[in-house]
């Protein structure tokens, strides 16, 4: 029973990491029909602009993240406004390889720059673990468990009860009808795309302290995020939240009582499942946005 | 309309013209080097070419080969069998090359193999560790890396001192993580203790805390523990989160325990660690000169002192790759592959030697690295006392 | 005129290429862009005449070339018949995922390919009984011609395979030429520009788009064992996703929706890197791969054979 309890608690602290992955890439798949294959790499420059941070500059730990995530979104904005602004017309399919291309070139200037050896991040916490009844957990993951809880209540609130948010939704359910009144789309899509990377900066502020840093963590992260959305809905972000428990969950079961090896297969599975029995998503009975 | 064919064929044909135009003067003696210089194994790949450059230099600064300084062309196979093979292809037929050196993980190897039966060219396999790799009947294969098997007799002499009754096994879901559990599974068998669960993750794989909860909640004493240094980091990170309590021993060589120390910290305490090269201790080391030395140049090139339990893979595969000429006489293919069985040379690891491994008539050629055990204890690394004392 | 002398200029000159190709690493790339080539053309079936964009595609690859390895290693099959098992296993898969797909479209298929791609790879790395995992299977024989009376005449020189591969890159082109133009596809675009427009004149969806995915995933396979009689080792890694991203990249670049578009993607993107590799250091090559990625779309969004069309107009 232990076991279990250790199990769902893994699950609950994984499934964490991966609606704050889902819910940047949900914005921008999801509104702005951008198949962003580079959103693994935003959150790989926030986790290695905190390692610079901290390392380079001996920047406050707390203070660190925020700036990851400043940079994660003012790259955003550049990259919005230099290449996906010029192309807005075109096809989906040309942004995607735009999209590829960055992810490629982003990576491997990653790998010329810091090199291919795993870098670790300090913390103030220490690595006693905290206990709780038959389970433990360190504190930095009860950290990084606050702080992305905060970020997605936080965006959700900014989504529903901001006029920037209301502009936001207005542009991506009707363009012609929201410049009418008023809206100036061309920044809308900017702060839509920064917003959705500097989400992604966090989340690699936030895990790069608890695993490693080396240039291809995007990729899997990338992988996580696009399965997030579908399980919760494009451009739903409560249900990106929630998908993001119920795949990190999934997963952790399927790995301790099923096996090992086929754990990612546990969460395909479910994404199978879940398209071929209920493709809108799981929750799309919550609000299309926010 | 007419420009554009104009300017599209003579794009093609500048292109076709530059790459076999870089043809170079005949004087250096090329050695291909093949390693994964991206992508998840990218640090240990760089080390090994790191060593392999300070082998190139030595052997320049003493003359060269055959009067001439060896080069080093050095491809990248992004941790993929297809271009393993391109590379080799590419080294062997553009750059003629006469013997490579790769390709790291034993999927590559095993895929650029063909391509040395094909053109008749020598390779000198320094990390790859699967068995097939000198059991498949090709006799352009020199292994002086140790196949699983061996790495597990090379702990048989210290399973008394381990007093291990039964073990749990944790490796990296590829032919070196599978292979070595099958490996140290028979040796615990042959021993008397008994297999428990043995678990694998995806070689990408960040997160371990399912493997780790089941290893828990079993009734192992041991763990043995088969991947790279930045998961093995996480698997002790995570297990110290849970409170998993076991002796942990890792296999492969691909540890580097001073960059454990660093980066997992108190987690990594009282684990031990087998090892090919002592980089602490050089003095322990077959030839203790050769190995102070490599150290201290490592060092001097600024290089990550983690990294040296690999580097020096790079060192003794290019130093063998060198003497097979140098007895051969001259940089013909054949000529080396046939060298490579009268090379008796010491490297930083120990002595090279090839004996004949695999089917008759076809065999490859395995040397017998030296084998070593290291422990972290308060925060250093330090010989387990029973092996100080053998 | 000019458009049909320059074909024949091409024709003859990929005819003749091992003759003038005196490079066999050069035959090598072309062996290889010819595989591409079929993987482009499968891939475009799909995404430029359904509209559909299949991101698992490297799966129906990997079993085709896990079909006819294991056929022909472990059960010491005929290389032919492994071909032909290679086309017909990723076939049925195909029209599996087709049916059960049904009304997905979009981002929700997109997801399902790249879902059941995962799922095949971690099954060719686990389940070892059959696939021998992470080991995959050395030994995979070369392609012999065995007419009755005449000598076994082997594939396995790089000549002789660079004619078999033209000769399935030539396939598939007619093949997906002569689909195009027959009521298929033109049923097919109907379905791309406006699915329900066209549903209401009575074109079944379903139908089609299982028809179309049943023959991208065979043709997909056929390049899959094309890729196993050559290399002659086939192993979990076919199921990586980065060739699926290469076989997107040659589609969207090369010019979805048009025939040669996703021949000359192939060659491009498979000369590039090898011409990279030529002239920059590992360390740069894949930066500048990306960086040409991008220049290559930014100024020709609608792809490499589009653009020039535009030109010749």
């Amino acid at each position: 029973m232990d076991q279990l309890y250790q199990h769902l608690l893994n699950g609950l602290l994984l499934g964490a990491t991966y609606s704050l992955l889902g819910i940047g890439l949900t914005l921008v798949f999801g509104l702005m029909h951008v198949v962003n294959f580079a959103h693994g790499e935003f959150y790989t420059l926030g986790a290695y602009a905190l390692f610079a941070a901290l390392a380079g500059a001996s920047v406050d730990f707390f203070l660190a993240i925020p700036l990851a995530v400043v940079l994660g979104a003012a790259a955003g904005a550049l990259c919005e406004r230099v290449l996906l602004r010029p192309l807005r017309g075109e096809s989906i399919d040309t942004v995607m390889l735009v999209m590829i291309g960055v992810w490629i070139a982003m990576q491997n200037a990653e790998l010329l720059g810091w090199g291919g050896v795993a870098k670790s991040v300090p913390t103030p916490f220490s690595t006693r673990p905290v206990v709780l009844g038959s389970v433990s957990v360190s504190p930095l993951r009860l950290f990084v468990f606050g702080v992305s809880g905060f970020l997605i209540l936080g965006a959700h609130l900014l989504l529903a009860r901001t006029k920037l948010g209301r502009a936001m939704r207005a542009t991506f359910q009707d363009r012609e009808t929201a410049a009418l009144m008023g809206v100036s789309i061309e920044r809308v899509h900017t702060i839509t795309f920064a917003f959705g990377a500097g989400l992604a900066a966090a989340a690699g502020a936030l895990l790069g302290p608890v695993f490693l840093l080396y240039p291809s963590m995007g990729d899997l992260a990338s992988l996580k995020a696009f399965s997030v959305v579908i399980l919760g809905g494009l451009g739903n972000f409560v249900g990106a939240a929630l998908g993001g428990l119920v795949l990190g969950v999934a997963e952790e079961l399927g790995a301790g009582y099923i096996s090992s090896g086929y754990r990612d297969a546990v969460g395909f599975l479910i994404i199978v499942a879940v398209l071929l029995l209920r493709p809108s998503g799981l929750f799309a009975r919550a609000e299309r946005v926010g | 309309m007419a420009r554009v064919w104009t300017g599209v064929l003579v794009l093609a044909l500048a292109l076709g013209a530059a790459v076999p135009a870089s043809a170079q003067p005949a004087d250096p003696i090329k050695i291909g080097v093949i390693q994964p210089l991206s992508g998840p194994v990218a640090a240990s790949g760089n080390y090994v070419r790191m060593g392999a450059e300070i082998g190139r230099d030595w052997i320049n600064a003493r003359g060269g080969v055959l009067g001439r300084p060896i080069q080093l062309l050095i491809e990248d196979n992004k941790s993929d069998p297809k271009e393993a093979a391109t590379a080799a292809e590419k080294l062997i037929v553009r750059d003629k090359v006469p013997i490579l050196m790769g390709a790291w993980g034993s999927s590559m190897t095993l895929a650029a193999m063909p391509k040395l039966e094909e053109y008749g060219v020598p390779m000198v396999v320094e990390t790859s560790s699967a068995a097939s790799v000198t059991k498949r009947g090709n006799p352009w294969v020199f292994r002086i890396s140790p196949p699983s098997e061996m790495e597990a007799l090379g702990l048989e002499k210290y399973m008394k001192d381990f007093g291990v009754k039964q073990a749990d096994f944790l490796a990296v879901n590829t032919d070196w993580g599978r292979g070595s559990a099958t490996a140290f599974g028979d040796l615990l068998k042959r021993s008397g203790a008994s297999v428990g669960a043995t678990e694998f993750m995806d070689q990408a794989a960040t997160d371990m805390n399912a493997q780790i909860t089941k290893i828990k909640a079993g009734s192992s004493d041991t763990l043995f523990l088969t991947t790279s240094v930045e998961q093995i980091t996480l698997v002790l990170k995570q297990a110290q989160e849970q409170r998993l309590v076991r002796k942990v021993i890792t296999t492969g060589g691909s540890s580097s325990p001073s960059q454990l120390i660093k980066q997992a910290g108190a987690a990594a305490e009282g684990t031990y660690h087998l090892l090919f090269f002592l980089p602490w201790f050089p003095e322990a080391m077959p030839d203790g000169k050769l190995a102070k030395a490599f150290v201290d140049e490592w060092s001097k090139r600024g290089h990550p002192f983690e990294g040296l339990t690999e580097g020096f893979r790079g060192h003794d595969g290019i130093l063998t790759a060198a003497e097979a000429i140098k007895i051969a006489g001259r940089p013909d293919p054949k000529a080396v592959r046939d060298a490579l069985w009268r090379v008796s040379i010491m490297g930083v690891n120990g002595p090279i030697k090839f004996e004949k491994d695999g089917p008759a008539g076809k065999e490859s050629g395995q040397s017998k690295p030296s084998i070593f055990i290291v422990e972290i204890k308060d925060g250093k690394i330090a010989l387990p006392a029973f092996v100080a004392k053998k | 005129m000019k458009r049909l002398g320059l074909l024949v200029l091409l024709g003859g000159a990929a005819a003749a290429a091992p003759a003038w190709v005196w490079n066999p690493y050069h035959l090598h790339t072309l062996i290889m862009a010819g595989i591409f080539a079929v993987l482009a053309l499968s891939l475009n079936l799909l995404l430029g005449y359904t509209g559909q964009l299949s991101l698992g595609h490297a799966a129906f690859f990997g079993i085709g070339a896990y079909a006819t390895g294991l056929l022909t290693v472990k059960l010491e099959w005929s290389p032919w018949l492994g071909l032909g098992a290679s086309i017909a296993v990723p076939g049925a898969t195909g029209w599996a995922i087709g049916r059960l797909a049904l009304k997905l479209r979009g981002a929700y298929f997109v997801l399902l390919t790249i879902s059941f791609a995962g799922v095949a790879s971690l099954v060719s790395v686990n389940w070892m009984d059959l696939t021998n995992g992470p080991l995959g299977l050395p030994g995979v024989p070369a392609i012999e011609i065995a007419l009755p009376g005449l000598p076994a005449l082997s594939l396995r020189a790089k000549g002789a395979y660079y004619y078999l591969v033209l000769a399935a890159v030539t396939l598939c082109y007619l093949v997906c030429a002569a689909l195009i133009r027959s009521r298929i596809g033109r049923a097919l675009i109907a379905l791309r520009e406006n699915e329900t427009l066209a549903e209401s004149v009575g074109i079944n969806g379903t139908h089609y788009l299982v028809l179309a995915a049943t023959l991208s995933a065979a043709m997909a396979g056929l390049g899959g064992g094309l890729y196993a009689h050559y290399t002659r080792f086939v192993s979990p890694e076919v199921f990586l996703f980065s060739y699926t991203v290469t076989m997107v990249i040659m589609v969207v670049a090369g010019g979805k929706g048009t025939l040669a578009g996703p021949i000359v993607g192939a060659v491009i993107f498979t000369v590039l890197p090898e011409a990279l590799r030529a002239i920059a250091s590992w360390q740069w090559q894949m930066l500048l791969y990306g960086m040409l990625l991008i220049a290559v779309l930014f100024f020709l969004p609608r792809g490499i054979v589009p653009a020039l069309q535009e030109r010749v107009k």
